[in-house]
């Protein structure tokens, strides 16, 4: 559309900035917001994995109460045979220390078996997490590649204005990438004062 | 030769002494007692040949293992000695002919192909004499080295639960709480009343000076030097232990000071949104952008 009048420019000229200014308030109102509850819900979930972890392992595994069974078991076996004479009763105390032994080997197995599993999920969880983590920044830096989280003036965050406002260029514009490192590093301190 | 000609000496020795004490005993229990007493009387010379045999092995595998980088012909030195006694060690004459490099790179290449430990040994009693000094010192470094490392080993394998219990191993000691308090305050306030006349970073390196003075003031928490694979590995390349702790030193006040100006960054953008959305500064963002509307 070509503006014949200058008046008509100024008129087309403010509607659009006030157009471009509501757009990028309406974006910075919650781009610095979004990033900042990427980061605090990464951060949460960081420290929450352990659980996680454990549960899901527990969910997965259903050989738990066998392995408690199979203590119950030595445990009395162990007191029956504390109460035998070895003297008196070798036969009956040997076969019930090769039970005893073999439980405790199975036992044993069993334990091992799990513990390498419960190794593994948490394995695959930390994976998983971080995957997850890295694709969230990665989509949030390249949502916001260009356009600031926020935009103050210049003059308040000279000299290093070029740094902060990395890798937008706008003047006065704080960056993706500074912003991240900075709420990556305030969450941090937050959850471990709280935890 | 001569040892397998007294072994059956003894043998004989025995036989006629079993046989001339217990004639009453029978030809069996005769048998067990002379195994008895053979293996009674053996048991000497066998410890004797366990334990040297042992002790030559592990010469060759310390050599073997421990120096790896080391130049082996002072190892080379005592092969001699016990080439030249009655039982060759089959086992480090491969190593030694094959695995030093000094050997290999040696101007006399051909030398190193005869098995004679004598030869050998002349070949090398040159050498010995110009740095089996150093070769000593070097050893006991580099041994003194080994453990050290050993010890970092079992201090790394010990405080890794403790480092995953602890979150980056970050601890709040008062002036660290002080400071992120005090950083926090400035940004309000700077975004208040200061932010129109100055930039935000002159008064966050103000506080970082007075932060620096009134640091003696604080009482201080010594923290515990956490031995991580870095300072292992600083460690073991040489460095000193107190340039290690003062480099530490530096980056963890580094780390203090990011802390500090993240905390003052976020509060202070914050505070901006605050403002901006209860809407006290409206009229200066649409200022400072619209300098194409007044144009």
């Amino acid at each position: 559309m070509r503006l014949k009048t200058g008046s008509q420019a100024g008129i087309y000229l403010l509607s659009c900035n006030e157009e471009k200014h509501g757009s990028i308030t309406m974006a910075a109102c919650y781009a610095w917001f979004l990033v900042l509850g990427s980061v605090f819900l990464c951060n949460l979930m960081k420290t929450l994995l352990p659980s996680i972890s454990s549960f899901l392992s527990r969910m997965v595994q259903k050989d738990a109460e066998q392995e408690n069974e199979m203590r119950t078991e030595i445990q009395a076996m162990k007191k029956e045979q504390s109460s035998i004479s070895m003297m008196d009763e070798f036969a009956r105390y040997a076969r019930l220390e090769r039970k005893i032994n073999k439980m405790t080997d199975k036992l044993k197995t069993n334990v091992k078996s799990r513990s390498a599993q419960q190794a593994k999920m948490k394995w695959i969880v930390n994976i998983v997490f971080y995957i997850l983590q890295a694709v969230l920044m990665i989509s949030l830096i390249w949502k916001y590649y260009s356009d600031p989280v926020t935009v103050v003036p210049s003059k308040w965050i000279a000299p290093v204005e070029r740094l902060v406002a990395f890798p937008t260029g706008v003047a006065g514009g704080v960056g993706i990438t500074c912003w991240l490192v900075v709420c990556n590093k305030v969450v941090t301190l937050g959850l471990h004062a709280f935890s | 030769m001569e040892h397998a000609e007294a072994i059956a000496d003894d043998e004989k020795t025995t036989t006629t002494t079993v046989v001339a004490a217990g004639s009453s005993l029978s030809a069996a229990q005769r048998r067990a007692e002379i195994r008895r007493r053979k293996l009674l009387m053996n048991s000497e010379d066998r410890m004797n040949r366990i334990v040297g045999f042992a002790k030559n092995e592990a010469d060759n595998n310390g050599g073997f293992t421990r120096r790896p980088t080391e130049p082996r012909f002072h190892l080379d030195l005592d092969r001699p000695e016990s080439w030249s006694s009655s039982q060759p060690s089959p086992r480090p004459s491969p190593r030694s002919r094959g695995a030093t490099p000094e050997r290999r790179d040696s101007p006399l290449p051909e030398e190193a192909a005869p098995v004679d430990g004598h030869l050998r040994g002349v070949r090398q009693r040159p050498k010995p004499d110009m740095s089996v000094g150093d070769n000593a010192s070097g050893l006991h470094q580099y041994l003194s080295r080994f453990d050290d490392a050993i010890k970092l080993r079992g201090q790394l394998a010990n405080e890794k639960p403790v480092q995953n219990g602890e979150a980056d191993g970050e601890e709040f000691d008062p002036f660290t709480v002080f400071r992120l308090v005090c950083s926090v305050l400035l940004a309000v306030f700077v975004r208040v009343f200061v932010c129109k006349y100055l930039s935000i970073f002159a008064p966050f390196l103000t506080l970082e000076l007075a932060f620096m003075g009134l640091s003696k003031y604080f009482p201080k928490v010594e923290k515990k030097a956490q031995t991580t694979v870095l300072t292992a590995a600083l460690l073991l390349s040489g460095i000193p232990s107190e340039v290690i702790n003062r480099s530490m030193d530096t980056y963890r006040r580094m780390g203090d000071v990011f802390a500090d100006l993240c905390a003052y960054f976020f509060t202070f953008v914050i505070s901006h949104q605050f403002l901006l959305l209860i809407g006290s500064e409206a009229g200066e963002p649409t200022g400072e952008a619209s300098p194409a509307v007044t144009g």
